[in-house]
């Protein structure tokens, strides 16, 4: 399959065997995330099937670089919204995240898959890993997360760093292999 | 009194901020440190690429029944848009015409509803629940401008097509007709003293008096000016008296023409 990137820019020029082809290679991606977020299957293909017909619809939103990241990012964000809007959770609680719907993030992670993500993921210390999925699949902020776990707030801030950092290093090396 | 941050916890916010978990008050300090800082840009570059890897890990088997039905509803639509001349309306569109439909499907139900109550005491209670009903949507609103008016700073800030002009104590930066102090280390201020942003306007001779601040507890502090940048010659900066002053009684911090 080619990857996201160059199918996206085959969508944008109304490709509908290039969005199959997008569909067949992340729906995975994207209904793990929705799933993982929102614990429910329904909610999940719900917003599996926003994420694509966005996808379909809007297809400049994906600008450049590494576009699993984003879609994970996208995605995300997507399913957390629709969770809060379900539990009326007020929007002035939700981080504020001014790059959620841009690509910033480079091409150097272009070819890491799912597999040498949670190989990496598990490699951190559970005391790492623990607040940066919290944080990632929960949208909670840090000071939710020390107030779950019991865990200072200064340490779950040093740890989120540690780990995003380790989880970097770790990943960079693979892609270098 | 909390004590000013260190760069190290500055660095941490960066890395709540790149996974997502820093709420929305603190966002603007930290979008003004990454601005004034290479360092702390290049940090939040590299983590918020790792933190959105983290959801590739929750990729998984969809069960084929459930595959195959999401993949035939979604073809379906695309392959009806592709061969429609007209691109198809955008969510935002598709989700007013739907909230349209909902909201008058609700009015006429709650015109149903009134006509037919005729008890005082429900009627009575409707008014009450009306009334918090409104109160929530008043409150609903308010958060949905303040988080829209932090996404749009933050936007703005982080623009490659910003114009940014270094000063003592941080960055002007304006993008489009905003304007915006980006300012980390500011000098403590003594008691009864604040911070006063001044604008010249094009074409005017003497400067304006606008907005007060005190640092924050970072010693980083965000100022959105009121005025478009369009309109404006120069910003400017000096202390002030608590309240503020007509016009400045302090020298300058710094004055930056825009250009």
């Amino acid at each position: 399959m080619e990857d996201g990137a160059r199918l996206m820019e085959r969508v944008r020029a109304r490709d509908v065997e290039a969005f199959e082809q997008l569909y067949d290679g992340y729906h995975r991606l994207v209904f793990g995330i929705a799933l993982r977020v929102a614990s429910d299957a329904a909610l999940a293909e719900d917003v599996t099937q926003a994420i694509f017909l966005k996808l379909w619809s809007a297809p400049e939103t994906f600008r450049e670089g590494n576009f699993s990241g984003w879609l994970s990012r996208v995605t995300r964000n997507r399913a957390l919204d629709v969770v809060r809007s379900r539990a009326n959770r007020p929007t002035g609680e939700i981080p504020a995240d001014v790059a959620a719907e841009a690509s910033t993030d480079g091409t150097v992670f272009a070819r890491i898959d799912a597999q040498r993500v949670r190989s990496a993921l598990s490699a951190l210390s559970e005391e790492q890993r623990a607040p940066i999925e919290m944080g990632f699949f929960a949208g909670i902020t840090h000071e939710e997360i020390a107030q779950r776990t019991g865990i200072p707030l200064g340490t779950i801030k040093t740890r989120i760093r540690t780990g995003l950092r380790r989880m970097r290093e770790m990943l960079t090396e693979a892609v270098s292999r | 009194m909390n004590e000013p941050m260190d760069r190290e916890q500055l660095l941490d916010l960066v890395a709540a901020y790149a996974l997502g978990t820093l709420p929305a008050a603190e966002s603007s300090h930290v979008a003004a440190f990454i601005l004034t800082d290479a360092d702390a840009r290049r940090e939040y570059d590299e983590l918020r690429a790792t933190a959105n890897l983290v959801g590739l890990s929750a990729e998984e088997p969809v069960d084929s029944a459930r595959a195959a039905r999401m993949k035939e509803r979604l073809m379906a639509t695309v392959r009806s848009d592709a061969s429609s001349p007209r691109r198809a309306p955008s969510s935002a569109t598709r989700t007013s015409a739907m909230w349209g439909t909902t909201l008058a499907a609700a009015a006429a139900v709650v015109f149903a509803l009134v006509s037919v109550i005729q008890n005082f005491s429900l009627r009575s209670d409707l008014h009450e629940a009306q009334q918090r009903v409104a109160t929530l949507q008043t409150r609903i609103l308010a958060d949905g401008r303040t988080v829209a008016r932090d996404r749009r700073m933050l936007t703005d800030l982080t623009a490659s097509d910003a114009k940014r002009y270094t000063v003592a104590y941080g960055t002007v930066v304006t993008r489009g007709e905003h304007v915006y102090l980006a300012l980390g280390s500011l000098p403590a201020l003594a008691p009864g003293k604040v911070y006063q942003a001044w604008t010249l306007a094009r074409g005017a001779k003497a400067v304006a008096p606008s907005v007060t601040f005190t640092p924050s507890q970072s010693g980083l502090t965000l100022v959105p000016i009121p005025d478009n940048a369009g309109s404006l010659a120069a910003v400017a900066v000096s202390v002030e008296p608590q309240g503020g002053s007509r016009a400045p009684t302090t020298k300058p911090a710094f004055v930056q023409p825009l250009s």
